[in-house]
């Protein structure tokens, strides 16, 4: 650009007009992002430490009671209840176990894919961005179908024999001992696997795309190479593969869990109210039917707390292992 | 003897043929290359070796036993990759051992071997390097090291030199060669570098377009081209069209003499091969296929000159030692002549029978 | 045998991926008001409902245009300076500025949602159309933001010292060489923002208060009464929508570079 900074003073305005126009947008553009971007986060924080009144309203206080309610209950020290700390728990348990089962089956899929041709492939993304993009409440819709009681999969199952097939193997009682039974047939509607099953499902895409990137860039020639010593299928998966992107699926189930960590509608159509997550209760306090918004936002900051917990660990871990490696 | 032999191997993808009923021995103990421009086909027939890809058509047999279906991970043939494709979560020495370690050699006798491999290729104490901290010269032994740690029966390598700098190839290409002759490995080498071939190969495989053009010793190749595509491919060559008549070959008013008589229908059209090296400038006028030239420009390489002529055949490049041609000058006008031995003669554009062929109808 | 259990794989995994969707929007064609899978009284009277007689939803499909289309162009044009400064100067300064403005969609939607929501009560703009619209906007500020710096990437400097020693200023060469380069990039942006858009109904809960609905955001407050079989057109509508953009980001752009590929192969 040097030549270009000679030239131009020939043919526009001299120099000080020019540096003082592309000052002026970058001010703006600052200005703009942190408003828009991070103001709010402010906002959730600042209001955290607030108090609610009578009705729907809060006031502007600085108090920690919010949190102190979040990890003891609100009628410390009278009585202890870990009732949002469980929720707490809750959230990333089904964080974590979606996010492992999306990337264990999605990084198959993956590698297969990457190893097609170029025109193939975008045809997968295509057809993978489109379920991607598409609302968590047609998701759940769907899966609400397949799952519901009266009309899905059980029906299926005591349609086609299978339920009393179940009850003969004796798995039936196995079933119903995980909770995914009532006395008569298998039940799927409320219970972790409905809403695990579900959640993984919402981020496989998501798994998919992000392995995309590393997995697409694998030289072809090194599973070549270990197949001409020797290696068969699985060898040259476990030796040359996997290796070459631990470090993609580390941070691939990082995001994955993160995301799951603000995950609703899966949530509270498929999980028992006594198993429901941090999201679920910001819901209600904000704008639901608790209404305690300085609690919901304290319950917020706590939560991208624990995300941020998390993520700066995995850069720690990535960190590590690569120093070592 | 040779345990490699290659029946009609044909390979399609879709509509595309690129490897169109080859069918070769492959001499135990030799090195043969093949060698060709880039869309010959060479790098599929090696991957066919290799078990890397499957041929549409053909067998591949291994001492007697048909290896055409084997999956790559069963045949034990070392191979070296263009890129060399080393494993960055490895280090050298692990490179190296991995087919021992994989096929259940313990730790120690796998380090052991590894280390005795990289004695071979010149590498010793690098086994616990780091592939990235490695030159390119350095990975290339280290993935030779490791294609030769199975103890092959084949020893494959696709393009080795084209990763590293113009110096180093050259060296690499007699070591390489002189590895192999004390191991006594039957080596395949793919190329589309003709001196590389020349250099290393016991025997060579010219291909063009899917098909074999000529197999024999790098001097048959080079004195011998079959077509006029391994006469161009290989070295240099001056190409002349032209029309037989009476057993000579006419280029424009010229008539040129061949040691036989052209083989060919009065009439036909031909294509001349005359090497620059066997131009013989400044020659007297009883010499036959005598013509006159003049010198457009000279290239003065130290030892040798080129010397690019105008003549009654159109242009010619003549190759002459630096004294044979001192002297000469650009614009000067010179008498030189084309040797009936040293000229070579192809069908031309269009069909040419020869009339050996015509007779047997 | 290897390749055929691979292509198995594949297809069972796109099997299980497609079935909700499949058995969603085979449940528009149901002719009463209960989802049934599958679908009992087939009729098309459903769409009808959707787009044209049902004023809920039309208004609420009149909204998810006008707040994707909306939110979308904004995101396009907050990005571009972003991606250009940082492509330009490299400082850690438009560094900072593009992280800042690719955190809103790093969060879990839920508490920028809640952030979104305080913040517009404060500003007097909750329940209105610009809120949702500048929401939605700042929220995949990040999509436009990557796919115009790899197209910026994409750029050979060398086109660039060519024009300088033509004369062109910054500028011309913004205008004639970057721009047009980066089209397929900036088109790419805009349609990734506006399906997201469509689709998006956790952040729009908040800043919408109740005032206006879009069609994500008013299936989900029926959640409570169950799902309708018109809601499921709401899902064709979308799904077609979706395939239609990427399929068209596909056959006009790179998409595989998009998502992370490299260069050639293949």
């Amino acid at each position: 650009m040097t030549v270009a900074g000679h030239i131009a003073p020939l043919a526009e305005a001299p120099w000080p007009p020019v540096i003082r126009r592309g000052a002026v947008v970058t001010l703006l553009l600052w200005a703009i992002v942190l408003v828009l971007c991070v103001v709010p986060l402010g906002l959730v924080l600042a209001i955290s430490f607030g108090h609610k009144v009578e009705g729907a309203g809060w006031e502007w206080a600085f108090s920690l009671q919010n949190y102190l309610r979040f990890f003891v209950g609100a009628n410390w020290p009278a009585e202890t209840t870990s009732l949002y700390l469980g929720q707490l728990y809750w959230s990333m348990r089904y964080a974590v176990v979606a996010a492992l089962l999306a990337v264990v089956t999605a990084l198959p899929f993956t590698y297969l894919m990457t190893r097609q041709s170029r025109r193939a492939q975008a045809r997968w993304l295509v057809f993978l961005l489109a379920t991607l993009s598409l609302s968590e409440v047609f998701i759940v819709m769907g899966w609400d179908i397949i799952l519901s009681n009266n009309s899905g999969l059980p029906m299926l199952f005591a349609a086609t024999g299978v339920t009393d097939w179940l009850k003969e193997t004796g798995w039936f009682d196995v079933l119903r001992e995980w909770g995914l039974a009532n006395p008569r047939n298998v039940k799927f509607k409320t219970s972790e696997f409905a809403t695990v099953l579900t959640l993984s499902y919402l981020v496989w895409p998501y798994a998919v795309i992000l392995l995309y990137p590393a997995l697409s860039r694998l030289d072809p020639s090194l599973a070549e190479a270990a197949r001409t010593m020797g290696a068969r299928p699985w060898t040259v998966a476990r030796t040359v593969i996997l290796p070459a992107v631990r470090l993609p699926l580390m941070g691939t189930t990082l995001l994955l869990f993160v995301y799951l960590l603000g995950a609703y509608v899966a949530i509270t159509v498929f999980a028992d109210p006594s198993q429901h997550t941090t999201a679920v209760s910001i819901y209600e306090n904000v704008r639901g039917s608790t209404l305690n918004a300085p609690f919901g936002a304290a319950q917020s900051v706590i939560l991208l707390v624990a995300a941020g917990a998390f993520l700066v660990l995995g850069q720690r871990l990535s960190r590590m292992s690569r120093a070592g490696a | 003897m040779s345990a490699l032999v290659l029946k009609g191997i044909r390979k399609d993808y879709g509509e595309a043929r690129a490897v169109d009923d080859i069918t070769l021995q492959f001499p135990d103990g030799q090195l043969t290359a093949l060698l060709g421009p880039s869309g010959c086909g060479k790098t599929t027939l090696l991957r066919m070796i290799a078990g890397l890809e499957v041929p549409t058509d053909g067998t591949v047999t291994m001492g007697g036993r048909d290896i055409t279906h084997l999956p790559a991970h069963k045949r034990r043939f070392g191979m070296v990759f263009q890129s060399f494709a080393l494993f960055p979560h490895l280090t050298v020495r692990d490179n190296v051992a991995y087919a021992l370690t994989i096929s259940g050699t313990s730790r120690g006798e796998a380090a052991r071997k590894a280390d005795t491999l990289l004695d071979l290729v010149q590498l010793t104490g690098y086994g616990d390097r780091r592939i990235g901290q490695l030159s390119g010269g350095q990975k290339q032994r280290v993935a030779i090291a490791r294609a030769l740690a199975q103890e092959p029966e084949v020893f494959l390598l696709d393009e080795p030199m084209s990763a590293l700098d113009a110096k180093l190839r050259e060296e690499m290409q007699v070591e390489l060669r002189m590895l192999q002759q004390r191991l006594g490995i039957t080596t395949i080498v793919v190329t589309h570098d003709q001196r590389e071939a020349m250099t290393m190969a016991d025997r060579i495989i010219v291909m063009s377009k899917g098909r074999v053009e000529q197999a024999g010793t790098p001097q048959e190749i080079y004195h011998w081209p079959a077509t006029g595509f391994v006469a161009g491919f290989i070295g240099r060559a001056n190409f002349m069209d032209g029309v037989t008549q009476d057993g000579k070959v006419m280029v424009g008013d010229v008539a040129l003499s061949l040691p036989r008589p052209a083989q060919f229908l009065n009439g036909s059209p031909v294509q001349l091969v005359c090497r620059p090296e066997g131009i013989r400038l400044g020659a007297d006028t009883s010499s036959v296929n005598l013509v006159e030239g003049r010198v457009t420009f000279v290239r003065d390489l130290g030892p040798v000159r080129d010397i690019y002529l105008d003549t009654g055949l159109g242009k010619l490049v003549a190759e002459q030692s630096a004294d044979q041609s001192r002297g000469l000058a650009l614009g000067d006008t010179v008498r030189l002549s084309l040797p009936p031995d040293a000229l070579r003669i192809y069908p031309g554009h269009g069909s040419a029978m020869p009339a050996t062929a015509l007779a047997a109808e | 045998m290897g390749r055929v259990l691979g292509r198995l794989f594949m297809s069972m995994a796109a099997l299980v991926v497609a079935l909700p969707i499949l058995i969603v929007c085979s449940a528009a064609l149901n002719g009463g008001r209960t989802m049934f899978f599958p679908p009992q009284d087939p009729t098309l009277a459903r769409f009808g409902e959707f787009f044209f007689s049902e004023p809920v939803w039309t208004r609420a499909l009149g909204n998810s245009i006008i707040v994707a289309l909306g939110s979308a162009t904004l995101a396009v044009l907050l990005a571009w300076p972003i991606a250009y400064a940082l492509w330009k100067t490299g400082s850690r300064q438009s560094a900072m500025l593009a992280a800042l403005g690719s955190i809103p969609f790093a969060l879990p939607p839920i508490v920028f949602g809640v952030g979104l929501g305080f913040f517009w009560a404060f500003l007097g703009g909750l329940g209105s159309i610009w809120a949702g619209i500048i929401s939605h906007a700042v929220l995949f500020l990040a999509l436009p933001l990557v796919t115009i710096s790899i197209g910026l990437q994409a750029i050979d400097r060398a086109h660039l010292d060519a024009a300088a020693t033509m004369g062109a200023t910054e500028s011309i060469t913004f205008r004639t060489i970057i721009l047009p380069q980066t089209l397929p990039y900036t088109i790419s942006g805009f349609f990734f923002a506006l399906v997201l858009s469509f689709n998006e109904f956790i952040v729009m809960f908040f800043v919408s208060a109740s005032a206006y609905a879009t069609v994500t955001l008013q299936i989900f407050n029926s959640l409570r009464n169950g799902y309708t079989p018109t809601m499921a057109v709401a899902a064709v509508a979308f799904i077609t929508v979706s395939i239609t953009v990427f399929a068209a980001v596909a056959r006009w752009g790179d998409l595989p570079r998009l998502m992370g590929a490299d260069q050639s192969r293949n």
